[in-house]
């Protein structure tokens, strides 16, 4: 028996590190293109996820699968307000929505070679308005990125504390029950 | 898995297992009496704790239900018990969502309710070694039951969000035999230390 109990609180270690159960969807725009990935919060990323993306009006645009790391990837042809939705395929959806702005000023494929309205720097190389400021984008996406991810992950993460104050709630709950139950009977 | 967020089920569907869960839960509510609510509030504790904790299988992430060991020991009262920890994790950490609580509850603790029900009786007369067989395979037998009846209620609201059966046996599988093993010891711990915990609910109402 002891021998049994062991394997059980073994069982329950074992399945302690990860926390929570709930798909999530990260998605991030870098130089134009979509990418991100699905994950359950607190137990890995969910592969082979079918995951669709539409257009501000609801019109399907592009349908993928997840790969084997639950990441995706895809260059909109305009850049434009898209909604991600993907479903892991067991009942699990997750939504996400990546909004006009975040596109930038740049046009997901504009050629960098206009240089008309270069502007000169000190040493002379030449940098165009569009140049400049897709470096920027790319540098600010890059350093948003891990901030982003981490955002997304906190919040879906069950904490030591709200489980206590759950397991509070219960036997709160009971208690009210009992008080509850005495009540009527000293009353009848 | 068991936890369908919000915004994937239609309407009848919704309603429907708001419907029966409500007067489920009524039914169980009614049925508690005093000696049982500290033994229904633990297992909803431990239903609550528990099906937190998820693990990677496959392609997906599984955590325990526990619907069958909840439905041997509480029977109906199983109901309450499942639809307050829901609830909660809905609530707290957005587990499900409030508009799919009553099918979530329906779905976790219908199959434990009825199987449970069926087989207390025959683990209360049973050795604790038949006890732990019986409840392992009335565990393993609730998750199934589980997974069909999510199946059922996104088959039965739309195309879009149908299940995929080589995630469905990649995930219940495994979850199955688990729960069957936890489910098993648990049983048999307990009719070894307090065998009174499973004895039929009526003689202790009338005691």
């Amino acid at each position: 028996m002891r021998r049994k109990l062991v394997a059980l609180l073994a069982c329950l270690a074992f399945a302690t590190p990860a926390a929570a159960h709930r798909l999530k969807l990260f998605a991030t725009v870098e130089d134009g293109t979509i990418s991100g990935y699905a994950f359950f919060v607190g137990s890995g990323r969910a592969h082979g996820a079918a995951l669709s993306i539409a257009d501000a009006t609801g019109k399907p645009v592009q349908d993928m699968l997840t790969d084997a790391q639950g990441a995706f990837s895809w260059k909109p042809p305009a850049p434009q307000t898209y909604r991600l939705t993907v479903n892991a395929g067991d009942g699990h959806v997750s939504e996400a929505t990546l909004e006009r702005s975040r596109f930038g000023g740049v046009p997901a494929n504009t050629t960098s070679e206009e240089s008309d309205d270069a502007t000169s720097t000190q040493e002379g190389v030449t940098l165009s308005q569009a140049q400049i400021e897709r470096a920027v984008e790319a540098a600010v996406a890059r350093q948003m990125r891990p901030l982003l991810e981490a955002y997304e992950a906190a919040e879906g993460r069950t904490r030591f504390n709200d489980i206590m104050g759950g397991i509070g709630m219960i036997i709160g709950l009971a208690g009210l029950a009992l008080w509850g139950s005495n009540r009527k009977k000293g009353v009848s | 898995m068991a936890h369908i967020p919000d915004g994937v089920l239609s309407l009848p569907v919704l309603v429907g297992g708001g419907v029966l869960a409500a007067g489920a839960v009524a039914v169980g509510l009614k049925r508690i009496t005093d000696l049982e609510i500290p033994r229904v509030a633990i297992l909803a504790s431990g239903f609550f704790a528990l099906s937190l904790f998820a693990v990677p299988v496959g392609p997906s992430s599984v955590h325990l239900l526990l619907g069958g060991l909840m439905g041997i020991v509480l029977g109906p009262a199983i109901f309450p018990a499942v639809f307050v920890a829901l609830l909660l994790q809905a609530v707290m950490f957005g587990f499900g969502g409030l508009t799919t609580l009553g099918v979530n509850v329906v779905n976790i603790a219908l199959p434990g309710a009825v199987i449970g029900t069926l087989c207390a009786p025959l683990i209360a007369r049973a050795t604790p070694k038949r006890a732990a067989l019986i409840a392992g395979l009335a565990s393993a037998l609730a998750v199934a039951c589980t997974g069909l009846l999510v199946a059922c209620s996104l088959a039965l609201s739309s195309a879009d969000y149908t299940l995929s059966a080589r995630v469905m046996i990649a995930t219940y599988i495994p979850l199955m035999i688990v729960e069957g093993l936890v489910g098993g010891f648990c049983i048999s711990f307990v009719k070894r230390v307090k065998p009174e915990l499973l004895a039929p609910l009526q003689s202790e109402a009338a005691q």
